[in-house]
């Protein structure tokens, strides 16, 4: 992924195939992938559905393609901020590891217990070496992170969420690029026109940014709190990121045993 | 064959927000590559593929290794079905190549990525801006097609997986740091040190033997038969690689000569396999050189792709990103097949040139930046410098001669080495 995204960067490939560097980068995973195909139906559903675990088999496969996907493409989108695509990545990163902790902690299963570690192994390093970038990167930037993170970063927590077994936890925590994303769809898909870079606009008196129509958390937020700088704007973006992460432990906590 | 020098492009320029990209020189030791200062691109001139040429050779260099498979060795049925299908997906990568330069060569010659052939200067031709690094293209068909033959062949807990995808991690890891060598024109000290990085996923995963054979007749001076070397080992699994890598890179600076001479010792690399497996009982090394053959099939075809586009007169050049890229993945068959030794002996040109090249590499003699022959607008031939490469060796005691001869030449005694020594193997 990491060769794609800076391929990208230096070629500037056209969007549609943008899209498919992501599903190359995870052949690896999806050829390596011996794990189960099965998912476990949420307690209230199974007398709706039938079964208590229902055997997917290419179809598993198939969803984790698209998690690669869209974990790579959602992070992409969410940007355009100084400091907001490490940002949130580092803030998802974090999160990540916490669950893997408490999953060890909570868990019998030998199984899982490894599989939360080998999650803990691949993502630190990420973490560390993110917030190193983020030094440079944060407002004002000094350095621009590119394609090459935004990809290399989603297609790293896909992997840990696709092999450490916790893929829809993983998609709680991308709860903000989940919103963004279906606020983009209208521009996106063009059913409403979509100007080049979809960013606010900068006002050079004041050194506020002002929201525009676009579909994007990063306009909304102008939009509902107001005008306000770049850095704030980043840090408000980067605590919704915080608070939806902790809303997902504590709504896991709540359904524990309810739902699994 | 036209020059029209277009106005320099607009959209050289990197996205808003980012340095404006004003393509510094490209500086690179023997590529074909001018190190001219920065022209904006022209328009790209890419002459059809000379399928002829490529088909010729495909069929040349991969009729003895089918005799030997499915006629000559009585092989396993499932082998065979193996080596059938990853011919089957190597020869669709092949016409994927080949349609992908094209698309590819616009895209890296808008970007800045390109040089002008000294080889050709003073000509019409040595002004054409020739787009660089389509070994990039090779490099990810490669990979897809290794990737996906995965499927096919290995079984979810084969133990060959480790090996496969360590050795896969390698060559990915190589092509990215040769991409970004010829994006960001590495300096030569940190140049050597990508190679290094590049194969630490192999050193991490090998869990094969770190012993030798000793050869009989050195056996009593040596006192043991089998010496376990331990790290040593490893340490030369990675000057392996440091050393195919950069050799190739070295021998090169003609038309078709980088893509020529590795298609050449990949040629032998398969002969040398089947016939490995055809003459042993042993099932490891039997999976061992099977192994080898999965990784050198496709690349081989994918490789010749390419050469239809960079033999003379070069309409694409391979850049740092396919020499790396070509000797990693040598390095790592030779490392995972256990066959290193072999490997070397077939890379015997690249070792004298090596050997050749040591006294202006390390500047006990004064070393300039292109060591490359001098061209004659007049007659169109190259004349031999005092430079310590087979390049101008060859020129020195053979002749002068145009490009393309020379570049055959080196390739006829690449082809005859490679020969020689896979032939004498049937009398070991």
């Amino acid at each position: 992924m990491i060769l794609l995204g800076f391929i990208d960067d230096v070629l500037d490939i056209p969007w549609r195939v943008k899209l498919l560097l992501p599903t190359i980068a995870a052949l690896p995973l999806l050829m390596a992938y011996a794990g189960g195909t099965s998912i476990i139906i949420p307690k209230p559903l199974a007398s709706y559905v039938g079964v208590e675990v229902l055997e997917l088999g290419w179809m598993y496969k198939l969803f984790m393609l698209l998690l690669a996907v869209f974990c790579t493409n959602s992070i992409n989108i969410h940007a355009g901020l100084n400091g907001l695509e490490v940002g949130q990545t580092v803030v998802i990163s974090a999160a990540v590891l916490i669950h893997n902790v408490m999953r060890i902690g909570s868990s019998k299963d030998l199984e899982t217990q490894q599989a939360h570690a080998f999650s803990i192994y691949l993502v630190l390093p990420f973490l560390t070496t993110s917030l190193a970038l983020l030094g440079f990167n944060w407002y004002p930037s000094s350095v621009f992170v590119g394609d090459t993170y935004t990809y290399f970063a989603g297609m790293t927590l896909a992997v840990v969420g696709i092999l450490g077994h916790f893929s829809e936890t993983l998609l709680l925590f991308f709860l903000p690029q989940v919103l963004n994303f279906l606020c983009s769809v209208p521009q996106l898909f063009h059913f409403v026109p979509c100007p080049r870079h979809r960013l606010p606009r900068f006002d050079t008196q004041t050194g506020l940014l002002t929201g525009t129509k676009d579909g994007n958390l990063v306009n909304i937020f102008l939009r509902l709190f107001g005008k306000c700088s770049e850095k704030s704007l980043c840090i408000r973006l980067l605590i919704f990121q915080a608070v939806s992460c902790l809303f997902c432990f504590w709504l896991r906590y709540m359904l524990t045993g309810w739902y699994k | 064959l036209h020059l029209t020098p277009g106005p320099p492009p607009m959209d050289v320029r990197r996205r808003p927000g980012a340095a404006a990209a004003d393509r510094p020189t490209k500086s690179r030791p023997a590529a074909a590559a001018a190190a001219a200062p920065a022209a904006a691109p022209g328009d790209l001139v890419l002459r059809p593929p000379n399928l002829r040429l490529v088909l010729a050779a495909m069929a040349l260099f991969l009729a003895p290794f089918s005799y030997l498979a499915f006629v000559h060795y009585p092989l396993a049925a499932d082998l065979r079905r193996s080596i059938l299908i990853c011919g089957a997906i190597s020869l669709g990568g092949f016409f994927v190549v080949l349609r992908l330069i094209p698309v590819a060569a616009r895209y890296l010659l808008r970007r800045g990525m390109f040089g002008k052939d000294i080889n050709k200067k003073g000509l019409p031709m040595g002004e054409i801006t020739v787009p660089e690094s389509l070994g990039i293209v090779v490099g990810i068909v490669y990979l897809v097609i290794a990737i996906l033959f995965q499927h096919f062949n290995f079984t979810a807990d084969s133990i060959w997986l480790v090996e496969y995808n360590a050795a896969l991690a390698s060559v990915c890891f190589m092509i990215l740091l040769g991409f970004i060598d010829d994006v960001l024109d590495i300096p030569w000290r940190v140049k050597l040190l990508l190679p290094t990085i590049a194969a630490l996923p192999l050193l991490m995963a090998y869990a094969g033997g770190t012993s030798i054979i000793i050869p009989k007749p050195l056996a009593s001076y040596v006192g043991v038969e089998v010496l376990e070397l331990g790290w040593m080992y490893k340490l030369f699994m990675l000057l392996l690689a440091v050393f195919c890598t950069n050799s190739i890179n070295i021998h090169a600076g003609l038309n078709g000569l980088e893509v020529g001479q590795t298609v050449v010792i990949s040629a032998a690399v398969l002969i040398h396999n089947v016939m490995r497996i055809g003459s042993s009982k042993d099932l490891e090394t039997q999976q061992a050189h099977a192994f080898s053959i999965y990784l050198v099939l496709p690349f081989l075809t994918t490789s010749l792709a390419l050469l239809g586009f960079n033999w003379y007169p070069s309409s694409v050049f391979v850049g740092d990103t396919y020499t790396y890229f070509a000797g990693m993945t040598l390095a790592v068959v030779g490392i995972l097949g256990h066959f290193s030794e072999t490997l070397l002996l077939f890379f015997l040109p690249q070792v004298l040139n090596f050997l050749c090249s040591v006294p202006q590499l390390f500047h006990f003699v004064p070393c300039p930046r292109h060591r490359l022959p001098r061209f004659d607008t007049q007659t169109g031939l190259l004349t031999g410098t005092k430079d310590g490469n087979l390049v101008n060796i060859f020129l020195r005691l053979f002749g002068k001669c145009s490009e393309k001869s020379l570049c055959i030449r080196l390739l006829i005694f690449q082809v005859n080495l490679n020969c020689i020594l896979a032939v004498n193997f049937i009398f070991l």
